[in-house]
């Protein structure tokens, strides 16, 4: 436990003064640290302080640290306008931000699309915000929440085609 | 009993669009959404639906969670009802019904996925099939077609077509050089001819013959020539019609999508960016109600391989007359050494911002020509070196205040100098929708221009504001007895000699009929922005002091200001180009330092409403380019005053400082009646004094598909702009096409 909260202690000092919370506060991330008395006497008995609500899971998982300066999204994909169907679309997504930079690049023997991105390949799908906020802050990842449209649909009719109008016809249906 | 239902449902669809409640008087009601109508309950698979009255049997069946599928049915197009794939089976009828053209009738029994209702549908796509080609592994559209995913659940595995003459061929035809087309996979489903007649404005589509012998065409030999063509390739259920700069590149599971924002017009039209590897492959459009509904321009879906030609990739340094590629440490310095070279002091700092600039970018350049003691910044326009006539104090002297969606509620609308067609394609698709559902009035003073809606037509120039605003003709007549009128005042106003006083005209009317124009649940005032940065430029402040207006800058730079007059730029003057494509402004330039397209970074656009959307990267910009804003940051450290964030997210708390409505993405702050109309006071005072030449007001969009570095350096739009403006020279067409040709 000890040795879990120095390095907890030694994250979360090591890591940037770049992770405040974006601006609809939605970055609500498990940096409050709980200052752990480091001058106690060897004989007291350490009541164990009480769990954070999420464990920065790269403390002890060895995810590279650079990963923690990626913004994620997570968002509802939009449907598909090729197709009617409207599948995969009530899940919710996480994405990383491409790499800047050198992040990719066309393999110049074969042409391929080689990358020096090791997140580029992941897709994270979750059945529910809250799920996805959940996963982004126990990876201790800095999120982004793209709000899902409303869709508006007004009730349509058949009926409609044929209706009449007074006014001056404005359409010429050629159907 | 079927006509005693559609009689029923009659008073909903008499006015489906913009039918508000009436709000008993003396009371006001809350909201301006349209007026609840009762609902009916039924049963779809056994399970109680509510819907409102008058809906479709399948939007009731949709909404009861039951899949439906369907090839001629589509959301935001009229019914049809000619496929038949979307059969049901409704309690007490004989036969299945087409629950697309069947309306929801309250407590029927309804089911989705009885063995009648497989049989039947089974039976239409065997039909369907009959005569469609066996060419999915060639066919582009395999991989997202409806009929290959409904052939998977109904189609039969055998067929019993046995024609000795084959299948029905039907000769392609020649859509120009958007749309390709493979006749002989049509399956007659009309959505293509009932997009071009409801939605695009262009009545040339049809179908001829009937029966098996019925072909979609134009009857005579035509490009379908519509700035939305691009949507009817996505409409298509089958790949029937395909996109021609896409033919044969990629096949859908192999891209990546990437939910981002057009930057092609001020619309703000949400896209999804599909890319593979380093190059975007295509931009579709994403579904949001609230901006483009399912709709995007061509310019927007097509200009994408602009993004492959012209880049620039490496900061270069002007010696002599040519070019020298550099480092970036080089390139800085070589900007810092400029700046003290130039010796240039305050305002003599210039700093121009152009239509593609992001908003972090835009602040962070602000903050650093403020930081040098300037206040010199203009934008990329005629004039816009000067403040702006409308000035940027109140926001809504700027926005698209009654909102993209609010068009609709709209009775009465008066365009003065705008083409929205070719300004904002999509938003004009709003006003054509409104204009041929409800019994919307248009005004139109300007240029003539074919805006795919018919309009009244009240003259050039300012003598026309003049007369509307005193009440003369049956226009303003119409206009003064609309319940929500709106006036739209295009973007080239401002940048009219005789703007100024056409702004006068307009507010004061507004003023004196505030009582219809700015009451709390409308805004009838209204400027439509036709460059992506504008609005984003003015909430942030980035215009010039009247006194820093005068001054004539020794060092000047350009923030993807690719439309600045070359002329304005005097000859010692030292330039900085920082953008993405080597276009008109990077040859003015002494340094150019290479930043990253729309595509290519994750950024925050601010639409002509003044809703704030954040893009995102869909793949890395090329070469030594990088994103706008840590160029200005990197150049900041270099002429030592070093801007204080460090990272995106720090930028942005900078944003919510200048204006929290910067980051508060995907909504709509609209302004206070109050608010508004002491802005419009303002506006008055300022303007009182305006002369007015009397020009008349020219559209400022000559050519549709090429508007920005990007379609200018695109063959697609290229070959666009030979096909539909009829310009042979390929889009070379004036002087800065010319220039632009070498670079």
């Amino acid at each position: 436990m000890s040795l879990l909260n120095a390095w907890k202690q030694a994250a979360l000092t090591s890591r940037s003064t770049g992770l405040k919370h974006l601006i609809t506060s939605t970055r609500l991330v498990s940096s409050e640290s709980s200052s752990t008395p480091a001058n106690k006497k060897s004989g007291e008995i350490v009541t164990p302080e009480a769990p954070r609500d999420v464990l920065v899971a790269d403390v002890i998982s060895g995810a590279p640290t650079e990963l923690r300066h990626r913004p994620v999204r997570i968002y509802q994909p939009t449907r598909n306008t090729m197709q009617s169907g409207s599948g995969k679309s009530e899940r919710w997504r996480i994405d990383f931000d491409i790499l800047p930079g050198g992040g990719r690049w066309e393999n110049p023997l074969m042409g391929w699309a080689s990358s020096a991105d090791y997140m580029q390949g992941t897709r994270l799908s979750f059945r529910s915000k809250e799920d996805a906020v959940h996963f982004a802050e126990k990876q201790g990842w800095d999120y982004y929440i793209q709000q899902t449209t409303v869709k508006r649909i007004p009730p349509k009719n058949y009926a409609e085609n044929f209706l009449y109008r007074p006014s001056k016809l404005r359409i010429l249906r050629t159907k | 009993m079927l006509r005693l239902v559609s009689t029923a449902s009659r008073p909903s669809s008499a006015g489906r669009l913009g039918k508000t409640a009436v709000p008993p008087k003396g009371r006001r009601a809350f909201a301006s959404t349209s007026a609840k109508h009762a609902d009916i309950s039924l049963t779809v698979d056994g399970k109680e639906v509510t819907v409102p009255q008058g809906s479709a049997l399948i939007q009731a069946c949709e909404a009861a969670g039951a899949t439906i599928p369907r090839f001629c049915y589509h959301d935001r197009l009229a019914i049809a009802g000619n496929c038949r794939m979307c059969l049901v089976e409704v309690e007490r009828s004989p036969k299945p019904v087409a629950s697309c053209a069947m309306p929801a009738m309250p407590g029927s029994k309804v089911w989705t996925n009885t063995p009648l209702v497989h049989e039947a549908r089974e039976g239409v796509m065997e039909f369907l099939l009959a005569n469609h080609p066996l060419d999915c592994p060639i066919c582009d559209q395999g991989g997202e077609c409806d009929l290959q995913d409904q052939s998977m659940r109904y189609g039969s595995d055998r067929s019993r077509f046995h024609e000795i003459t084959g299948k029905r061929a039907v000769e392609d035809k020649n859509l120009g050089p958007l749309v390709k087309t493979s006749m002989n996979r049509c399956i007659q489903c009309t959505r293509c001819v009932r997009f071009a007649n409801e939605v695009a404005g262009v009545e040339d589509l049809g179908t001829t013959g009937r029966g098996n012998d019925m072909q979609i065409g134009m009857y005579v030999e035509k490009t379908m020539n519509s700035e939305l063509s691009g949507n009817v390739v996505d409409l298509c259920p089958v790949g029937a019609l395909t996109s021609k700069p896409y033919a044969f590149h990629a096949r859908p599971w192999e891209l990546k999508n990437t939910e981002s924002i057009d930057v092609t017009d001020a619309v703000g039209s949400n896209i999804r960016v599909d890319s593979r590897g380093v190059r975007v492959m295509r931009v579709q459009p994403r579904t949001n109600d609230d901006v483009n509904e399912e709709w995007i321009s061509d310019k927007a879906r097509y200009a994408y391989d602009g993004l492959t030609f012209q880049r620039l990739t490496a900061p270069l340094i002007k010696q002599g007359d040519r070019f020298v590629a550099a480092t970036w440490e080089e390139a800085l310095s070589a900007i810092a050494d400029g700046l003290a070279k130039t010796g240039a002091q305050g305002d003599e700092i210039q700093a121009i911002a152009g239509h593609l600039a992001d908003t972090e970018s835009l602040v962070a350049l602000k903050d650093l020509i403020n930081c040098l003691g300037s206040d010199n910044l203009a934008t990329d326009q005629l004039g816009g070196t000067a403040p702006p006539v409308h000035g940027v104090d109140v926001r809504s002297n700027y926005l698209f205040n009654p909102t993209i969606p609010g068009i609709e509620q709209a009775d009465a609308i008066l365009l003065v100098g705008t083409n929205p067609r070719h300004e904002a394609a999509v938003l004009n698709s709003r006003i054509r929708k409104s204009w041929l559902h409800t019994t919307l009035e248009v005004g139109f003073i300007g240029e003539r221009v074919d805006t795919a809606y018919g309009y009244d037509y009240l003259g050039q120039d300012i003598k026309a504001v003049q007369e509307f605003v005193a009440g003369k003709g049956e226009f303003a007549a119409k206009f003064k007895a609309a319940k929500k009128p709106l006036i739209i005042i295009g973007s080239a106003i401002s940048e009219h000699p005789d703007g100024a006083s056409v702004y006068n005209q307009l507010a004061s009317y507004v003023q004196t009929h505030k009582n219809k124009l700015l009451t709390p649940e409308w805004n009838g005032f209204s400027v439509l922005q036709r460059a992506a940065s504008r609005s984003a430029a003015y909430d942030i402040g980035f215009v010039s002091s009247a006194k820093a207006a005068k001054t004539t800058p020794k060092f000047i730079y350009l923030l993807n200001a690719d439309e600045v007059d070359p002329k304005s730029i005097s000859k010692d003057a030292f330039v900085v180009y920082q953008g993405h494509h080597g276009d008109l402004g990077a040859q003015l330039a002494d340094v150019c330092l290479p930043g990253a397209a729309y595509t290519e970074k994750s950024t925050t656009w601010v639409n002509t409403e003044g809703r704030a959307q954040l893009g995102s990267a869909a793949v890395p910009p090329p070469g030594a380019s990088r994103d706008d804003w840590k160029i200005i940051r990197a150049l900041s450290e270099v002429l030592n005053v070093q801007l204080p964030y460090e990272d995106v997210l720090a930028l942005r708390d900078r944003m919510w400082e200048i204006s929290p409505t910067l980051v508060r993405y995907d909504a709509v702050e609209s302004t206070s009646p109050d608010v508004a109309l002491a802005g419009l006071k303002v506006l008055v005072e300022s303007t009182k004094k305006a002369a007015f030449k009397g020009l008349p007001f020219e559209k400022p969009i000559k050519n549709f598909y090429m508007t920005d570095p990007i379609s200018r350096a695109s063959v697609t739009m290229a070959q666009c702009t030979r096909a539909f403006t009829g310009d042979q020279e390929s889009g070379i067409s004036d002087e800065k096409g010319l220039q632009a040709a070498f670079a």
